[in-house]
Formats: structure tokens, C-alpha cells, sequence
């Protein structure tokens, strides 16, 4: 497949990818705070997202991570700093989705406690990280290096 | 626990252990195939090919697992043992035997 091909195929489950789990987020931080999942409409809603996430946001996840180990591998890319940093940011994506994901099934059970605290600034965390990724592709610091050979 | 959220946890673990299997083939797969292809043969495109998607499986296995986990209703040295068989070769077929063990206690078919 054409690079410029995988690379808008990347772009495109990226861009899935972050707006479901920036779903996910927001949408256990508002649960959480509101402590009513167990009444009806809460329910519907955990139902709902969790149908998305899992039928959409996770599928374009490992979408993502394949065409992106693929650009890497094409490119050549994995010797250059940028992308090892972003890499980084990538795995903690990866990390919240699961816990984020795991939680949101938790809560969808009318027994168990709110998220925690740290999980109900998730979507902080995830703009911050995805700025942070957003930088190091465009502007590509330390392109003059190249690590490990 | 109702008969509905019973069989989601269900299904939760079907996948779990289907990933795990994946996971610990793909591994088969590169090390007795694609290693020794490359290394007897010459063969280097085997591991070029085999490599990213052990890779892929092994990503997949370990954010299924951080899901399960975080779903809630596992001990916490139930949850240690599952981390540590996941980040040993081979422990995925270790994790799939524990998974289909709670699976069958809660009353799905191995």
C-alpha cells in the first residue's frame, strides 16, 4: 500500500480512536461525579458507550497501532527520537483506554463504587498527551539526531 | 450478579482467552518458525513479517488484560499473577487455563 495511503489510514483511526476514549473519559468523570448510574438513564448511557467503544474506539485502536508500526517500518522511523518519545505518550493512551474501558464496565454494575480520583481527570490527560504527540510528529525535534546507530 | 452482567463477564473472558491464545501462537509461530527460517534459511522476511505481528497480539493481549483487570471482581493476587504470567514468554497459555477456570466457576463452558 501506498505510504500516503497508510499514513491517512493512521490519521483517520486516530482520529476515531481519541474522540471515543475522550467519550469514555468524559463520560466516567460526569458518572462518577453524578453517582446515579444506577438509575435508568445512567444505565442506557453506560450501555451505550461501552456498545461504541468496544464495536468502534477499540477497533480503530489497533487499527491505529498497525498502520502505525507499519509507517514506522516503512519510513524507518524507529531510530529517530521524536517517535520513541511519542511512543511514550502512545502506551499511556494505550494504558487509560484499558483502565478507562474496565471501568466503565465497572460502573455499569449498580454495586459498584465511582471511578477514582485520578481516572476522573483522564480527559485532561489525554488532550495533554495528545498535544504533546501532535508536536513531536509536525515539528519533529531532535531530527538532527538518530538514537541507537 | 445478574444473569445479564454473568453473561457479559462471559464474554469479557471468551475474548480474554481467545487473545491469549493469539498471543502465545503468534509467539510459537516466531520463535520455532520465522527465528530458525531466518537464521537456517536465510529467510530474513519471515521475522520482518512475524515480528510486528507478535508484536501487535502481545499489545493487544496486555490491553485486554488491563480491561479485564480493571472491570473489577479480581483479588489482588489474582491480578498480580495474571501481570506477571502476561509479561513472561509463554504465560499467556498460563493466563488462558486461570481464565478458563473462572469461567467455568462461573458457570460457562471451557
Amino acid at each position: 500500500m501506498d505510504y500516503l495511503w497508510l499514513k491517512a489510514l493512521h490519521v483517520a483511526a486516530v482520529l476515531v480512536w481519541i474522540g471515543g476514549l475522550l467519550l469514555v473519559a468524559v463520560a466516567i468523570t460526569v458518572l462518577s461525579l453524578s453517582k446515579e448510574v444506577a438509575e435508568a438513564p445512567g444505565r442506557t448511557a453506560v450501555f451505550a458507550v461501552r456498545r461504541w467503544d468496544r464495536y468502534v474506539t477499540s477497533p480503530a485502536m489497533l487499527l491505529a497501532w498497525g498502520a502505525g508500526l507499519t509507517l514506522a517500518i516503512l519510513g524507518e522511523w524507529f531510530r529517530s527520537p521524536w517517535l520513541i518519545i511519542k511512543l511514550v505518550f502512545v502506551l499511556l493512551l494505550t494504558t487509560l483506554h484499558g483502565l478507562l474501558s474496565g471501568t466503565l464496565r465497572k460502573l455499569g454494575r449498580s454495586d459498584e463504587p465511582p471511578a477514582s480520583f485520578g481516572l476522573r481527570h483522564a480527559p485532561l490527560l489525554i488532550i495533554i498527551s495528545v498535544a504533546a504527540i501532535v508536536v513531536l510528529v509536525v515539528v519533529k525535534p531532535f531530527d538532527g539526531n538518530v538514537w541507537w546507530g | 450478579m445478574t444473569p445479564q452482567e454473568r453473561a457479559e463477564e462471559l464474554t469479557q473472558l471468551r475474548r480474554m482467552r481467545a487473545v491469549s491464545l493469539l498471543e502465545g501462537s503468534t509467539l510459537l509461530l516466531l520463535l520455532l518458525v520465522a527465528v530458525p527460517l531466518k537464521h537456517l534459511a536465510g529467510v530474513s522476511a519471515a521475522t520482518h513479517i512475524m515480528g510486528p505481528i507478535h508484536g501487535l497480539a502481545f499489545l493487544a493481549y496486555l490491553w485486554m488484560l488491563i480491561q479485564t483487570v480493571s472491570g473489577g471482581g479480581w483479588s489482588r493476587s489474582e491480578t498480580t499473577r495474571l501481570v506477571v504470567a502476561a509479561l513472561i514468554p509463554f504465560g499467556a497459555f498460563v493466563n488462558e487455563r486461570a481464565l478458563a477456570r473462572r469461567q467455568a466457576m462461573l458457570g460457562g463452558s471451557g
